[in-house]
């Protein structure tokens, strides 16, 4: 009995890490003005984010078509007997609702699919698919799977730091966080996903204050099962971060990974933040105290 | 021992009532005097008419019924006091009558020993009240009246001589004062919470005794070798005072040419936020007058006039604060949310600034510097605030302690949080996390209060010496964290020096203009501290608050 890792390009993972783990990505599209590109591998972060301030026309971005999931399922049962396929939440993409509606196809052929909302993104997903696929390399059940990235996902916090709302705005995922948008001062917004939506997470005057207490929120979450600090075009500044929580890594070195083309398209420029799962012994998730 | 031969007579309160209305009267009778001991130059939460305010509220809610019993009536206006409370001395007056309520207990008259007993109970009560009690104050004179009447009520019990010793008291009290708090032996003056208890006290048993008129002016206990010239003072305060407020005059002028430069410079001459708009013919005129008249007058050089309207400007204040209060009423139906915040401000970019960082849970009540809300104002706000937790941010020093009662009066769960300004209370706001419980925002705002530098720039209202600052009725003077640390002609100029001085360690700072300064003179603004300290971020925006030309939060 083989099982399947499946995750979408939103969850931002690192190709070696992926590959580490026998993950497979299914890519998300991005279009901008007349061309569509996927995620991660037609077009890279680098090149989106200097396209990015230029255009004219915002780019946006798709769900892979049902199509493309089935195609990678398909392939994938030749393979193994059955496909957990963990995503992004449904409430800031319909790769959720793709990826269910190839699983129902896959279960008339008789391949068993089980597709996970984590109510993430990033690498909150990221690391959710890593604990997975690790769970399964150690010879879990997909029922162990399905329920550890439930409670995975539950532990997961994605955090983003944005010089500006306005790539959140136009790309219409701004969520909760409508209440930063208007603020009259110049302000760091914070944000992190509390069900699946974008929430206010706190608020910072300057960017060296926003890093200090990017720093904070990974102690207040700790202990961690797994850390990664997050930039969109500033690596230098992510390093200083890694190196000041290097401390609440579990290994002592935190993953610096790059947000990709379509999770940056809604940041923007300059965007620093975290993807973490806090262990079960931990009650508490960054900018999540509820 | 004497038998009390001046209580009150038992099953009727005349006499409580009249004591009360006849302290109402001798603080109405030397209010400009009390307003004119403050010692800061800054139109900071007048005295006199904080405590007036407060005696006022007290006496609206006295019974007409005078068979009314003491104990009743002392129930009563413990109550109104504490609700009407402006200001820190509102509030310490307030004490008195709690004072007098917790003494008189189940007692239907009021004694020697009970009087005693009331002034000490608003001493300790008065002391508790305040975050930093500080002697020399009203605080003192409530003390040292205490222990008097206490040896008083246990020679003679009755009402009257005690009441007559407390009053003499009160008064050497005063006189005392600048011993205790140099600021005072430096402006030449006594403290005016303080006076304004021995004017009270004087009124009470001019009452007492059937002596007439109740209120009395009372002259300024000064220590020996010094003069209180009152009048004089007094006229100080009188222009100050209109030119905090002052009336708002509006009036279009009719001419076949009007040189609108000319009329500009004119009005800015001769009164505060002059707005003046033409077009042929026909010119149109804000300006903010201590005397109207002499608007009018000037306007007439240039034309005929017409549409003229005045307003009192105390009045409007008034008004406005009635106004936001009803839009914030229920009503409105505001959606229910985990947290809401309360804010108390005055400017329309602050009141627009904290609004929008509020994350939508944040509504402001309209006060501040003599403006203050009230207990009863502060309660509303919150009672009316869209959740059952609230953050209460006072943001003004003066404010605070009105604050702190609320959450005593109220059902809902309440945190002050003990913003001293506006400008502290928005780097707070910043701190509000709608993920956060009512606790952990607590902390985490309160947490930020202390590390935020609080800067001031304003115009000196009269002439002072404060701190060995020798400053001119209409000079620009800095404070920071309440010192003295520029003082000048210009205001950019004096602003520009205080934050020379406060650099180090500094990241943001923020810099909220106030309604006397223009869109033009805030680039100014803005240029002018970029180019000078380039190592600091810098944010100037529009307050729109009186009195102050710039609210400044060093970070």
């Amino acid at each position: 009995m083989s099982i399947a890792v499946v995750t979408d390009s939103t969850s931002d993972l690192p190709v070696d890490l992926a590959k580490q783990h026998g993950i497979s990505i299914v890519p998300l599209n991005v279009h901008i003005e007349d061309e569509t590109f996927l995620d991660g591998v037609t077009i890279l972060a680098d090149e989106m984010y200097r396209r990015l301030p230029d255009q004219k026309v915002i780019p946006t971005t798709s769900a892979p078509s049902v199509g493309s999931f089935l195609e990678l399922y398909e392939k994938l049962a030749e393979t193994h007997d059955e496909i957990i396929s963990i995503h992004i939440s449904s409430k800031l993409s319909l790769t959720h609702g793709a990826a269910v509606n190839a699983a129902a196809e896959m279960k008339e052929k008789g391949t068993r699919v089980e597709v996970i909302d984590t109510e993430q993104a990033s690498m909150a997903l990221g690391w959710t698919t890593v604990q997975v696929a690790e769970l399964i390399a150690s010879g879990g059940t997909i029922e162990d799977a399905v329920a550890l990235a439930k409670s995975s996902s539950e532990r997961a916090s994605f955090v983003g730091m944005v010089d500006t709302l306005e790539y959140l705005v136009r790309g219409g995922r701004i969520g909760k966080a409508q209440g930063f948008v208007g603020t009259l001062l110049r302000i760091r917004p914070i944000l992190t996903l509390i069900n699946g939506e974008a929430h206010p997470a706190g608020r910072a005057r300057n960017r060296t204050k926003g890093i200090a207490r990017i720093k904070e929120m990974v102690a207040e979450a700790a202990p961690l099962d797994k850390l990664a600090i997050l930039y969109t075009t500033d690596r230098a500044d992510a390093e200083e971060i890694a190196k000041g929580v290097a401390e609440f890594a579990p290994d002592g070195s935190p993953i610096i990974a790059q947000l990709g083309p379509v999770v940056g398209n809604y940041l923007g420029p300059g965007t620093l933040g975290l993807g973490l799962v806090s262990s079960e012994s931990g009650n508490a998730t960054a900018g999540n105290a509820e | 021992m004497s038998r009390s031969n001046t209580k009150i007579p038992s099953g009727t309160s005349s006499r409580l009532t009249d004591m009360i209305r006849a302290t109402t009267k001798a603080v109405e009778a030397n209010r400009d005097t009390i307003n004119a001991l403050n010692v800061f130059p800054v139109p900071d939460g007048d005295t006199g008419t904080n405590m007036l305010l407060t005696l006022r509220s007290v006496v609206d809610d006295l019974p007409t019924n005078s068979t009314e019993s003491a104990n009743n009536v002392a129930k009563t206006i413990a109550r109104s006091a504490l609700l009407g409370a402006r200001g820190n001395s509102g509030l310490i007056l307030a004490q008195y009558f709690k004072g007098l309520a917790q003494a008189i207990g189940d007692s239907t008259e009021l004694t020697g020993e009970h009087f005693a007993r009331s002034i000490r109970i608003a001493s300790d009560s008065a002391y508790k009240a305040l975050p930093n009690p500080v002697e020399g104050t009203m605080l003192t004179v409530y003390r040292e009246c205490a222990d008097v009447a206490e040896r008083s009520a246990i020679a003679n019990d009755d009402l009257i001589s005690v009441l007559a010793d407390v009053a003499a008291e009160a008064i050497e009290s005063v006189r005392r004062t600048p011993d205790l708090l140099p600021v005072l032996k430096e402006a030449e003056v006594v403290d005016s919470g303080g006076f304004g208890f021995a004017v009270m006290l004087d009124g009470a048993l001019r009452a007492l005794r059937g002596e007439s008129p109740a209120g009395r002016v009372l002259p300024v206990p000064m220590p020996s070798g010094k003069t209180f010239s009152g009048s004089v003072k007094a006229d100080f305060v009188d222009a100050s005072e209109e030119i905090d407020w002052g009336y708002c005059t509006v009036f279009a002028i009719q001419a076949e040419q009007i040189d609108i430069d000319k009329l500009r410079n004119h009005m800015a001459e001769i009164g505060r936020s002059p707005v003046i708009d033409g077009t042929d013919g026909i010119a149109k005129v804000h300006v903010h007058m201590e005397d109207p008249g002499k608007a009018l007058t000037a306007g007439l050089e240039y034309g005929e006039l017409s549409n003229i309207e005045i307003a009192n400007m105390d009045d409007q204040a008034s008004d406005w604060a009635a106004d936001r209060r009803d839009s914030d009423s229920p009503q409105a139906q505001p959606e229910q949310v985990d947290i809401a915040v309360v804010a108390v401000a005055i400017g329309d970019g602050l009141t627009d600034l904290i609004i929008s960082a509020g994350l939508g849970a944040t509504s402001v009540l309209a006060g501040g510097d003599t403006m203050n809300p009230s207990v009863a104002e502060l309660l509303k706000a919150v009672e009316d605030a869209p959740s059952n937790s609230v953050i209460l941010l006072p943001n003004n020093k003066n404010v605070l302690p009105a604050a702190n009662e609320v959450p005593e009066l109220t059902e809902k769960n309440v945190r002050v949080i003990p913003t001293r300004s506006v400008q502290t209370g928005v780097a707070a706001l910043l701190e509000f996390n709608t993920n956060l419980n009512l606790d952990e925002n607590a902390e985490a705002m309160a947490r930020v209060v202390g590390d935020v530098g609080d800067g001031r720039v304003c115009q000196a209202s009269r002439d002072v010496t404060v701190y060995g600052h020798e400053i001119r009725k209409g000079m620009s003077f800095a404070t920071y964290d309440d010192e003295i640390v520029a003082v000048g002609r210009d205001p950019l100029f004096v602003l520009s020096k205080m934050i020379e001085g406060k650099l180090s360690g500094a990241e943001i700072i923020t810099v909220y203009t106030g309604e006397s300064v223009s869109i033009e003179q805030a680039k100014t603004t803005t240029e002018t501290l970029e180019s000078k300290f380039a190592e600091v971020e810098f944010e100037v925006v529009h307050g729109g608050q009186p009195h102050y030309d710039y609210l400044v939060a060093v970070e």
